[in-house]
This record gives structure tokens, sequence and C-alpha cells, in this order.
């Protein structure tokens, strides 16, 4: 009985997950759109979300495991997984809060490694993998993204620089709506994936799949629909940080950076070294700022990204270790997630209250 | 200890396709706009054979944008 109760809290939260990995990782998606007006807000926003959810269903191989390569799956339980998840929604909220664009995936990474050396000590940290499969990624996406942004925006405006501002900018407007679908649907085929593992971890634990079981219809479709509202939620701080306030850009700017964005993330998706969407949209958006002035970037705005992008493993981490040892107060039994669970929604919800109250959407700058 | 972590293989093959496909994309649609302005442009001074060759510009660069869009979306179902 109390295996089945923090199941279904386990997959109640896996599922809170995924909406705020669409919530957080709209921007990704749409900020550049909506900033060059190339897209209105809630038309660019109900195109991410449509295009999230039908890419949860073009790949189901839930090879995304979470945090495999990084921690001893041997020691992985139900509420290790829990506690992990509150880490990342934490740590997701935090940084909506302020505006910063920081990796979902990495929090969820984060969080996980933190339970899990709650429950079992260092040891079951698997330096090879947290070193080669998120550290050097994390270093690597944003560069990658900036260079490939950076050539790519001085080449357009060598090709175009001749041309009526008019046709360029509608040009690029129509291409930045195909480049952001393109984007959507690599982050709905990447990020609910995650969820579904998640689920479906849990689900095998269990005992109520077999070992080898493929995720049920119900995993994927909730999985789609959770990211899918999140996407459409729109998280409008970090919207407004990626569209507007690292660089003022045009249309064409926007373009690069979403190209780009786009090819790096399906190179590695094919070369087998994915990386972090949030760390590359953004990597774009600083190159193609400073590919046409270094000052074009607000380097301020850059740096506290960056210092978040840094402080998200740890965060997420202590957040995932003190929510482990505080269900352990309460026992291995349920009571301490249901607590967790109760005291989380509590505080989300308040959240949301008082955003609610403040709120006033990102507006586009024009291009 | 690095040197034998990371994947340089797979590190090194997503730099280059990266650059490749991302400064080729964009330079392939910056040249259908060029391409699409200069027809304009051409027809309205009355020059066809120019302004032909430009539109044939136009349509070859976004058709390789096209093929680019679905080649992507291949490499998603494929991974």
């Amino acid at each position: 009985m109390s295996s089945d109760v923090i199941l279904v809290i386990v997959v109640g939260t896996a599922l809170a997950f995924d909406f705020t990995n669409g919530f957080h990782d709209t921007a990704n998606v749409v900020a550049t759109s909506i900033s060059t007006g190339a897209a209105r807000p809630q038309v660019a926003i109900g195109f991410a979300s449509l295009l999230n959810f039908v890419g949860a269903f073009i790949s189901i191989s839930v090879a995304a495991t979470v945090a495999k390569d990084v921690v001893n799956a041997d020691v992985i339980t139900p509420t290790i997984v829990f506690a992990g998840l509150i880490g990342a929604i934490a740590w997701n909220l935090i940084t909506w809060y302020f505006g910063l664009p920081s990796s979902s995936s990495h929090a969820l990474i984060g969080g996980v490694v933190g339970s899990a050396v709650a429950a079992a000590g260092f040891d079951v940290i698997l330096a090879e993998g947290l070193v080669g499969k998120v550290l050097i990624p994390a270093v690597v996406a944003p560069v990658v993204a900036f260079l490939v942004a950076g050539l790519a925006i001085g080449l357009s405006y060598r090709v175009v620089g001749k041309q009526r501002p008019g046709i360029v900018s509608r040009g690029y407007r129509y291409g930045q709506i195909v480049s952001s679908g393109l984007l959507a649907l690599a982050h709905g085929t990447n990020d609910a994936q995650k969820t579904m593992g998640v689920i479906t971890l849990a689900l095998i634990a269990n005992g109520t799949l077999g070992a080898e079981a493929d995720p049920p219809t119900w995993v994927i479709v909730a999985s789609a629909s959770a990211i899918a509202l999140g996407t459409y939620s729109g998280g409008w701080r970090i919207i407004k940080t990626t569209g507007t306030r690292i660089i003022k850009m045009d249309a064409a700017q926007g373009f690069s950076a979403q190209g780009a964005g786009a090819a790096v993330i399906l190179a590695s998706t094919h070369f087998g070294f994915p990386l972090s969407t949030t760390h590359v949209i953004n990597g774009g958006v600083m190159g193609s700022g400073a590919a046409k002035r270094l000052s074009a970037v607000r380097w301020g705005v850059a740096g506290n990204i960056v210092v978040a992008w840094i402080l998200t493993l740890p965060a997420a981490a202590l957040i995932g270790a003190a929510t482990y040892g505080f269900t352990r107060i309460f026992g291995t039994g349920a009571l301490g997630p249901i607590l967790v669970t109760l005291m989380a929604l509590s505080l989300i919800a308040a959240a949301f209250a008082r955003r609610a109250r403040q709120g006033a959407p990102v507006e586009a700058v024009g291009a | 200890m690095i040197a034998t972590i990371v994947q340089w293989k797979e590190l090194g093959q997503t730099v280059v396709a990266s650059l490749v496909a991302g400064v080729g994309i964009t330079f392939a649609f910056s040249l259908g706009i060029w391409g699409s302005g200069q027809f304009a442009e051409l027809s309205r001074d009355d020059r066809p054979v120019a302004a032909t060759v430009a539109g044939v510009v136009a349509t070859l660069a976004f058709l390789a944008v096209a093929v680019a869009v679905v080649v992507g979306i291949v490499v998603m179902t494929q991974k």
C-alpha cells in the first residue's frame, strides 16, 4: 500500500516537473520570435506548445533514463527519484522567479545526484559520467552556439546587406517561424522523454511493469500533455530575458540564433553528444549580438545567466538532498513524500498567485 | 584523466556538423532572401533574364533550407 502511494506521488511529481520544464523552456523556442515581432506572443506560445506535444510522440526511446550515467543505478529508489524531482522543480521555479534561463535537465540530474548522495553517500556518483556527460557538454554548448550564431549572422549581413530592409526583415521573420517550430519539436522529443523515463522506472521499480517494458500509452500521453501545458503557460520572465535583455535583436539575429541553435541541437543529438537547449539558445543569442558589436551584448545579464548555469547542479543537488533527508525523518513510508508534496504545492500556489497579481507579458520590441 | 573521460570523437563531430549546418542553413536562407529581393528589383527594372536567375537562386536556396528541415526531423525520429 505504502509503495503504491509513493508511486502515485512520484508519477504526479514527475508530471509536475515536466510542466515546469515546458514552462521554463518556452523561452528557448519563442523568445527570439516574440522579440523580433515574427509572431504574436500567444500565437508563438500556442504553436510551440502544439509542437512540443507532437514532438513527445516522435521518439519514445527511453534511453534518456535520468542520471543513469551519473549515479549508480542500483541505489535508486522511488523516494530518491521523488526528492531529486523536488530539487529540480524548486530550482526551475527559483530561476524562473529571477528570470534566468537555466537547464531543466541539469536541474533534474543535480536533484537526483543530491538525493542519491544523501541516501547512500558520495560513492554513488559516477565521476566519469558527471564530467563527460554533464559538465563538459555544459561548457561546450554555449561556446559552440556562440561561434556558430556569430559566424552565421556575420555572413547573413554580408549577403543581404544591400537589400531593402523591409524584405529582409519579413524574410527572416518567416524563417524564424520555421526554426522555432523545429526547436519546439526537438524540445518535445528530448525533454518529454525524461519524464517518460522517470515514470517508467518508477513503475518498473514498483513491479507494475516488467524490467524491459516500454512506457505505456498513458505515460506518453500524460508526459506530452504536461510539457505542452507547461509550454502554453509561458515563462514570461525568462522569455523577456532571452528575447530582450541579453541583446536588442533584429530579425536576422533572431533567425541566426534560432537556426544555429536548431543545427547545434540536432547535430549533437545525431552524434550522441546531447547538449542543453537552454545553453545552446542563449549562447546563440549572445553570439549573434556580439558578432554585430561586442557592446551590443549586456554582459551583466549574460554573466548572471552563466552564474545560474554554474549553480544549477549544486543548488538542485542541495535541495534534493535536503528533501530526501526530510522525508527520512518520517521513516521509509509514504508520510515523508506526502508532507513534502503538500508543502511544495502550497509554496507553488502562493508563488503563482503572487505572480498572477503582478504579471504583464513581454511586448514585442519590433525589429 | 579528462582526456580519457571526454568523448572527443563525438565532440569533434558535433562541433564540425554544428558549424557546417548552422552557418550553412543561415547562409542558404540569406541567399534566398537576397534572391527574392533581387528578383523583385530586377523585375521592376524590366530585366527578365537577370530576374529569372535571381529567382532560381532564391528557389534553390529555400529548397536547400527545406531539405535541411526535413533532415532535422529525420534526425529526431532516428535518435
